[in-house]
């Protein structure tokens, strides 16, 4: 039961409207928010979500409505406000100093005990340690940030939110980067804080968690609130509707691509080892088939993609490319010889943001483009066509192949960074996490394409931590456990308890001790 | 080769009006700079008709800037490729000793003398690529040692200007009017610039540049070879530089230690003038035109209406303050649309 001071509910968001560029990104929100609950919201790209928490956080400033904290109106555009206000905010991105310890991190900002100007971090840490202690963090918090792990770095800023005696923190997709038991640890550590009085607002687009984890969840489309139930009221598939105007495909809708071994194999990785990542690796991938790595996070899988494709060296073992042996030194190279990464950080390292639609899916096949051959002028007439029928072809939504990449929503910023590979004469596309941050409608059109692509000839690897994903999109998956392949499953055997299982335990390992 | 998935490009959600506060923003971080420029000449022309508004003032006004948006338009690609030159004034001062004394000292002809003199120019903007890629060391670091390094061998090489023994012929270069009655540096500035901007606007290697300024990383994965891109914009830098130092020891009729120092500051601030023009705080040649033109019509009407010449040093840094301030609002304006 509420205090019965306050009548209502602690927070109530009413009519809240924000537009960009005269877009309504946020069209008269009214959401209530209960300390003591876990509230989850959910919604495709571009639905409002984070301008509905970017508002809360003071960071945007709405254009109409209201946000009333038990019964007090919180002042719009003031990250100060918010922040006293008892809100707190996790995004993705965690914005941590990576070389300050855990303890600093906490404090930032916080007061501090000082003695002649001289920080005493002694006393300054006693909330701190009270807070690492509620949310059961076990590793010295003098460890530096960049020295722990994602699931490490996500309870100090847990920490650092409680520090801050924050009565609503707001989680911005926590699982993303998290393995299955570090997801089922902060599950617990949510729920403990709602026990104890603390609201919670789940953004996620993962859905089994949401409705797993959430005591209401509320439907963002379009900027609109389209749906709010309690839980038990709302079952995925309701849930998928909601977010995307209509019935997705059932997952099993389709046979698995059967794998045919005795042809010669696109690539082969031969016993690549590299630092303490990756540790003799070995496998073949075929034609027609989508390969796909699964594990966790930290198995060695984003690395091996980086040695493919010539970030870094491998120190032994070699790659063969249909057939042939093959020596990459760097990035160059590996596009060479026809092999690409769509990396796992769109943002920082695959499209460049301030650039049209069509420089971006035009930047890796500028000499097919040239007007005249032999000539380094490229040809706009022929840049244009290129880019169009590849936005046509993949359907990406944008107003026209002129329009900067930034603006356009992440899964058509990853549905042109594939479309950059498309005439590039690739024999082999790595994607690292392809659906990351993408919401359903578009995963499912990003899927579309990497299977095509799949059939078409291309060889295709696929590296998720979604286990969801591996099932919907693989037709062999290989799982990876601390830097080696720990077992495959092809067919009716990619199911996400098998997948889970090999992520955790080696068969191989007679100790099978689990992480 | 592949099926028609999802929606085409046609069902784009189409953009709502803007209001007209957004649009006169967009307007005036675009062409702000351009109506600043046209405001100075209307003034300059209103309060001094006879002096400012003739031909032979603005013909006075274009030879002056056309050295510096030679040098300034080199330093826009280092800006482009997300990197920059300190060194660029040293470069000129330096390549401009070298010109006239590889003519006066070693006897050599004046087109073999003006050729070393460019080469070497591109040379050392090269070995300022290669220490920023190859070497990893910071721009700024290594830039400034290099200049540095530039003045002391000028020393070296000539501790005093050198007059004597410079052909006429020389000379002549940047005094004379081959086309249209120009000035050859304007004519020279002209061909530069065309060929700058249309190597960056139109050939696979701008749009590498663009890319790799844009996203280094994503320009990585996307094969392009990034060192290589780098290093050909410094030895551009280099190559421009020591055109607008052969240019100024032409003028000057003789090779002066440090005479073309000052042209880095001139540049800096022409450059992030142009990136607040037409684009939002992206560098390209046309805004460092825009940049050039400013500083010097500016100049030249400091000088009418008889400003006394520490002034200059004023104009310079208030406007270079000004223009990277522009450019920084016009990329946080851009990066919050």
């Amino acid at each position: 039961m509420p205090p019965a001071a306050s009548a209502g509910p602690w927070m109530r968001i009413r009519g809240l409207t924000k537009s960009f560029a005269g877009e309504l990104a946020l069209d008269h929100a009214d959401l209530d928010i209960e300390r003591g609950k876990v509230h989850g919201l959910v919604g495709a790209n571009g639905a409002g979500k984070s301008t509905l928490i970017r508002c809360l956080a003071g960071v945007t400033v709405a254009d109409e409505g209201s946000v009333t904290i038990a019964g007090e109106d919180l002042q719009k555009g003031s990250p100060r406000a918010s922040e006293q206000a008892g809100l707190a905010f996790i995004h993705q991105e965690l914005n941590l100093i990576p070389h300050f310890n855990a303890l600093q991190n906490m404090l930032l900002g916080a007061p501090k005990v000082t003695r002649f100007g001289i920080i005493d971090w002694q006393r300054s840490g006693v909330a701190a340690r009270a807070a690492a202690e509620r949310v059961g963090i076990r590793f010295p918090l003098e460890t530096k940030v960049s020295e722990l792990s994602v699931a490490q770095r996500w309870l100090v800023m847990i920490s650092k939110a409680l520090v801050g005696e924050a009565s609503m923190i707001a989680m911005d997709e926590p699982t993303a980067s998290l393995s299955g038991p570090e997801s089922e640890q902060l599950f617990a550590i949510i729920r403990d804080l709602s026990a104890q009085g603390v609201a919670i607002l789940y953004v996620s687009h993962r859905l089994e968690e949401v409705l797993q984890l959430c005591d209401r969840i509320t439907v963002l489309r379009d900027g609109r609130i389209v749906d709010g139930a309690e839980r038990g009221a709302l079952n995925k598939k309701g849930l998928v509707r909601a977010i995307i105007g209509h019935d997705m495909r059932p997952p099993d809708a389709r046979a698995r691509f059967a794998t045919d071994r005795s042809r010669q194999p696109i690539f082969s990785v031969r016993d690549i080892a590299w630092k303490s990542a990756v540790k003799g690796v070995s496998f073949d991938l075929y034609k027609g088939e989508v390969l796909a790595l699964g594990g966790l996070v930290g198995a060695g899988r984003t690395e091996l993609a980086h040695l493919v494709a010539g970030v870094a060296r491998p120190d032994a073992g070699h790659f063969e490319l249909d057939g042939k042996r093959l020596d990459i030194a760097n990035e160059a190279e590996a596009v060479r010889a026809g092999i690409a990464l769509v990396p796992e950080e769109r943002r920082s390292q695959g499209v460049m943001l301030q650039q049209s639609v069509g420089f971006n899916i035009n930047i890796s096949t500028l000499k097919k483009l040239r007007a005249i051959p032999g000539l380094p002028f490229v040809s706009d007439t022929k840049a244009r066509r290129q880019a169009e029928g590849l936005v046509a072809q993949l359907g990406i939504k944008t107003p026209s192949v002129e329009a900067r990449i930034g603006g356009l929503s992440g899964g058509n910023q990853q549905k042109a960074l594939i479309a950059r590979w498309l005439n590039a004469g690739t024999r082999l596309l790595i994607l690292d996490e392809p659906s990351r941050g993408v919401d359903v409608g578009a995963r499912e059109e990003i899927h579309d394409a990497i299977r095509a692509l799949a059939r078409s000839g291309v060889g295709i690897l696929v590296i998720s931590s979604d286990v969801e994903e591996l099932t919907l999109l693989a037709d062999r998956v290989l799982v990876m456990r601390e830097g080696r392949v720990t077992g495959e499953l092809t067919g009716a055997d990619i199911a996400e308890a098998r997948i889970i299982e090999l992520s955790y335990h080696d068969p191989n390992d007679e100790e099978g001790d689990i992480a | 080769m592949m099926a028609q998935v999802g929606t085409a490009a046609k069902d784009a959600p189409q953009l709502r009006k803007s209001s007209w506060k957004r649009t006169a923003l967009i307007w005036l971080s675009r062409y702000g700079t351009i109506v600043g420029l046209l405001l100075m000449v209307i003034f300059f022309s209103a309060n001094a008709p006879g002096i400012f508004l003739s031909r032979a003032n603005f013909l006075n006004i274009l030879s002056q800037a056309s050295l510096t948006a030679i040098i300034a338009s080199g330093l826009t690609y280092t800006l482009v490729v997300g990197e920059f030159d300190l060194s660029i004034g040293y470069v000129a001062s330096f390549v401009g000793l070298i010109v006239t004394g590889l003519m006066a000292y070693q006897g050599f002809p004046i087109w073999l003398s003006i050729v070393c003199a460019l080469l070497l120019g591109a040379a050392i903007g090269a070995l300022n690529g290669v220490l920023v890629t190859k070497v990893r060391i910071n721009a700024v670091i290594s830039t400034l040692g290099i200049g540095t390094m530039l003045t002391g061998i000028g020393f070296t090489y000539s501790s005093f200007p050198i007059a004597t023994g410079i052909p006429r012929a020389f000379t002549d270069i940047s005094l004379g009017r081959l086309v249209f009655g120009l000035p050859n540096p304007v004519i020279i500035m002209v061909i530069v610039l065309i060929a700058l901007w249309v190597i960056l606007n139109k050939t696979d290697i701008g749009q590498k540049m663009q890319a790799v300024g844009g996203n280094l990383e994503a320009a990585r994965l996307s094969g392009i070879r990034v060192d290589r891109i780098k290093i050909f914009a410094f030895a551009t830098a280099g190559f421009c530089a020591a055109l607008t130092g052969t240019l100024l020891s032409s003028l000057l009729g003789s090779g002066t230690l440090a005479a073309a120092d000052g042209y880095l500051l001139d540049a800096f601030a022409a450059v992030f003038l142009g990136s607040a023009t037409l684009k939002e705080g992206e560098f390209h040649i046309t805004g460092t035109l825009v940049g050039v033109l400013i500083l010097a019509v500016g100049f030249n009407g400091l000088s009418i209406f008889g400003a006394p010449t520490h002034f200059q040093p004023i104009f310079k840094g208030g406007i270079l303050v000004l223009a990277v301030g522009m450019s920084a609002l016009a990329r946080r304006y851009a990066a919050s649309v």
